[in-house]
């Protein structure tokens, strides 16, 4: 399913999708995968120019493979055996006959995804992780004193620090106790986590502690090597989620576990946890941690990740009233599940709230404290699904909103992820109608990502060249010519020419796209709607705009859109720009918060059960504030005040 | 005669503009200027409709306008509805028409329906988190030979194959044609489930139904002759 939308064939043509990137578009058949990305303007790197001599050119084929040419002798030169098992090509030499898609890998590429790892720095109520570790020396059995190994080390850890002397040993510790104590000279480090002892160290080793905190999100993952006895970060990782190719979004997620069944659950998961080992590895290596001085693990992500991180299935959540599977937070082993890290290591997922509202949510509260505010705060994850967090310390409600991948640059016709020679930022001067726009890193521009599609409608708005319904006003081709009419009539606006570009077309924003983009930012606006007025319902006070004080905008996207054109195009309510906070990868926060503090980790199974979840698509006013809220900024113009004073200084309305 | 035209022509221009009241007492006016009921429809809200579809089409027009000129059609339709002659209402194709189990999206839904009213059909609306039993059932109850299913969200796609399923069981395959459309739908899921169709947005939609009658109306007419050539022998 990850091919999109459009699966109609087009005689002599085939379609190729590329991830990370998410583009896609036609070709003609034969056409090579090298050519294709290039057309594209996709950074893969290259030295031979597609001769096939230099092999830096590997992708790998998600799906399609049916479709291309068999392995040329070029290809077996540069491609093993296990790389080919497992799907690659050279881009130069495969050539496709069928739909595919293909993934282009990291080492593949000269530019980088910008990926944010960057959240909010919170400080804990207090560092106490649930792993802890213990020197204690023993004294040598004697003839007078013959307690057991296990009663020494009980007893030992009792007098030195206070410990219960019921602690449990973990079995496969007591296996070799004796050998163990013994061949430490009896100085030994006990490692703790709860009430179980899960290792005996030789020596002291009580200066390295470790825990790895992670952010298991739809398109990202980030990870975080943290030193449980100082609570800081000590190196940071950031990888795509390697399940993108098997589902774009959680509803093609949880689909491919139902269509592929238990294969589908366990590969899900093989292929995440691989994600995640690798940050570990990074991580570690960069730290000069070993792996196995990692004793727990921590990671937040939303339901449907949840499920396909624990293996677990998860049809039902999928289907009205859209039950999870479970709430709590959840302990495993780590190797369990592969994870590498110690062999007995905790894995501790935070718990969720319900069906569409995960544990990345439960740590945006934990992390703004939220929930201990007298101010009403508002918190906006934006992603393909947008949570929204609305309250104070009284209650606090939170909803999901599909606001669907527009942008996320999914379903716009140059839309892209954030990376290198993506537009990032569009200014249009409203009198002039010049354009100005800037790249991430420079670079010719290839498409556009996130924060350039809020600016587009917003600048397109301001500049007089779409309404207030987001139309583009037709009269305004004489004013410039970059305004015309494209495929079977539908207008669309030239934002780079193509010389400019590095691609072999000009980059447009079509009339369909800024339909898109209503559509997402609708949803986002309806979600903040009907969550004031159900609070307010609560409360037994309308909640208006001058009641939140505070706006928190999470999420990687969130930090790099202007806060402006954001409010301009009715993204969010009209709320003085000051109020906006932008808190970048909150859930990360989150994780590393739960890993490092037992009082903060209970504090989040709190929040977890405090928070009202409010389901958008039953609520009566859903459609009719969701259809108020495709109007740019709002079909309620008195609700943003200060964007119409704006739009009327420039003369678009009266 | 002009005098009439001048109101056909109002009804359009009410729905294209989505203004309800004046579409509402231009059905009036054409009540009281004696035109048919059936040609108001035809002549002046379905004609009006039309370039909704095609603006809608083009992307100028977006789901506010259309629930607008939507809205202004129905208020003219409930007029001129009850006035239609018994045999006029009956001989409207029906189509079962719903959201199915597990979504409860519906404005897509909803914009078909008008659509489809629109382009003369007779629309049975089930709402949404319709049961794939319903959908069935009520064709069977009303004798409709369309069911149309609409989804947003991807794994509720499963509940449209529940739907192809239990027409396979009960021999309904083919007797009873189904199409499929909404925000995850796709031409391929429609191969994959053995649906007969799928439209990609509301003028697609009331198009394909269109031809899924067609050929209907061609599979009885042939049985029909053949029936007849057997009696002859």
């Amino acid at each position: 399913m990850t091919l999109g939308r459009e699966e109609v064939e087009r005689p002599g043509q085939v379609k190729i999708v590329f991830f990370p990137y998410g583009k896609r578009e036609w070709f003609r058949r034969g056409v090579s995968l090298f050519d294709a990305a290039k057309a594209l303007g996709i950074d893969l790197s290259s030295l031979c120019a597609g001769k096939g001599t230099c092999g830096k050119c590997k992708v790998k084929i998600e799906e399609g493979m049916k479709g291309l040419n068999p392995l040329t002798e070029q290809e077996l030169k540069h491609v093993t055996e296990g790389e080919i098992e497992a799907g690659y090509r050279l881009a130069c030499q495969a050539m496709p006959t069928t739909a595919v898609s293909v993934y282009v890998p990291e080492r593949s590429r000269i530019g980088k995804q910008r990926l944010q790892t960057a959240g909010l720095e919170v400080q804990v109520k207090q560092l106490d992780p649930f792993v802890k570790k213990y020197f204690v020396k023993l004294l040598k059995p004697t003839l007078h004193d013959s307690r057991s190994d296990e009663d020494r080390l009980l007893d030992a850890l009792n007098s030195g620090y206070g410990l219960p002397t019921d602690l449990d040993l973990d079995f496969e510790v007591c296996v070799d106790l004796a050998s163990r104590l013994r061949d430490a000279d009896w100085a030994v480090t006990a490692v703790v986590w709860k009430n179980k002892i899960i290792d005996i160290e030789p020596g002291n080793t009580s200066h390295r502690c470790f825990g790895f905190a992670t952010d298991v999100g739809t398109t990202k993952l980030a990870g975080f090597l943290m030193d449980l006895n100082s609570g800081k970060i000590l190196t940071v990782a950031a990888r795509m989620n390697p399940q993108i190719p098997l589902g774009e979004e959680v509803m093609s997620r949880i689909s491919y576990q139902m269509m592929e069944g238990q294969k589908g659950i366990k590969e899900l998961q093989a292929v995440v946890v691989s994600g995640i080992n690798e940050m570990i590895e990074e991580c570690c290596e960069e730290a000069n941690v070993e792996k196995n001085e990692i004793y727990e693990l921590c990671f937040v992500g939303n339901t449907a990740m949840q499920l396909c991180f624990l293996g677990v299935y998860g049809r039902y959540v999928a289907f009205a009233p859209y039950p999870p599977v479970l709430r709590r937070g959840v302990n495993i082993r780590a190797s369990s599940i592969g994870l590498t890290s110690h062999p007995r290591a905790n894995a501790y997922h935070a718990p969720i709230i319900g069906g569409f509202v995960g544990a990345d949510n439960v740590a945006v509260i934990l992390a703004t404290r939220m929930l201990e505010s007298d101010e009403i705060c508002m918190a906006l994850d934006i992603g393909t699904n947008t949570e929204i967090d609305l309250g104070n310390k009284d209650l606090v409600l939170v909803t999901s909103c599909a606001s669907g991948p527009a942008f996320e640059g999914m379903q716009v016709k140059h839309g892209m992820r954030a990376a290198t020679g993506a537009i990032e930022r569009v200014s249009i001067d409203p009198e002039s109608l010049e354009i100005n726009y800037r790249t991430i890193e420079d670079k010719p521009p290839i498409g556009l990502c996130g924060s350039a599609l809020v600016d587009v409608p917003a600048e397109l708005l301001k500049a007089g060249l779409i309404d207030l319904t987001g139309r583009f006003i037709p009269e305004m081709a004489r004013e410039t010519d970059r305004l015309r009419r494209g495929l079977k009539g539908i207008w669309e606006f030239v934002l780079a020419p193509q010389p400019e570009t590095a691609t072999d077309t000009d980059i447009i924003i079509t009339q369909g796209d800024i339909r898109e983009l209503q559509k997402a930012k609708a949803a986002m606006r309806t979600g903040a709607e009907i969550l004031m007025k159900r609070l307010g319902e609560k409360r037994k006070e309308a909640v208006t705009e001058e009641d939140i004080s505070k706006l928190f905008m999470a999420g990687a996207f969130g930090n790099y859109i202007d806060p402006e054109n954001a409010r301009t195009i009715g993204m969010y309510p009209e709320l003085p720009l000051d109020r906006v906070e932008f808190v970048g990868n909150i859930a990360g926060t989150g994780s590393r918060m739960c890993l490092i503090s037992k009082e903060e980790r209970r504090y989040a199974e709190k929040i977890a059960t405090t928070v009202k979840y409010h389901e958008l698509a039953a609520d009566e006013d859903f459609q009719k504030e969701y259809i108020d809220a495709l109007y740019l900024p709002h079909k309620n113009l008195d609700r943003y005040p200060d964007t119409v004073n704006l739009l009327k200084r420039l003369g678009r309305i009266k | 005669m002009a005098e009439k035209e001048k109101i056909l022509d109002r009804l359009r221009q009410a729905v294209i503009l989505g203004e309800t009241e004046e579409c509402a007492k231009a059905a009036q006016d054409a009540i009281d200027a004696g035109i048919e009921p059936l040609k108001a429809i035809t002549e002046g809200l379905a004609k009006g409709m039309e370039v909704v579809g095609e603006k809608f089409e083009n992307k100028e027009y977006f789901l506010p306008e259309m629930l607008l000129s939507s809205e202004a059609m129905y208020a003219s339709l409930d007029l001129l509805l009850p006035l239609l002659k018994t045999d006029e209402a009956e001989t409207k194709e029906k189509i079962i028409l719903g959201t199915v189990e597990g979504d409860i999206h519906d404005i897509g839904k909803n914009i078909v329906k008008a659509m489809l009213i629109a382009a003369g059909f007779q629309v049975i609306d089930l709402g949404k988190d319709v049961p794939a039993s319903k959908f069935i059932e009520k064709a069977s109850e009303e004798k409709a030979g369309i069911i149309a299913m609409s989804t947003m969200m991807t794994p509720s796609l499963m509940s449209m194959k529940d739907v192809e399923d239990q027409l396979e069981k009960k021999g309904l395959k083919g007797k009873v044609k189904t199409i499929i459309g909404g925000g995850t739908a796709t031409e391929q899921w429609k191969s994959r489930i053995g649906s007969d169709a799928y439209g990609k947005d509301s003028v697609e939609a009331v198009n394909k139904v269109k031809t899924l009658v067609e050929e209907i109306k061609a599979a009885v007419k042939l049985i029909e002759k053949r029936r007849k050539k057997k009696r002859k022998k």
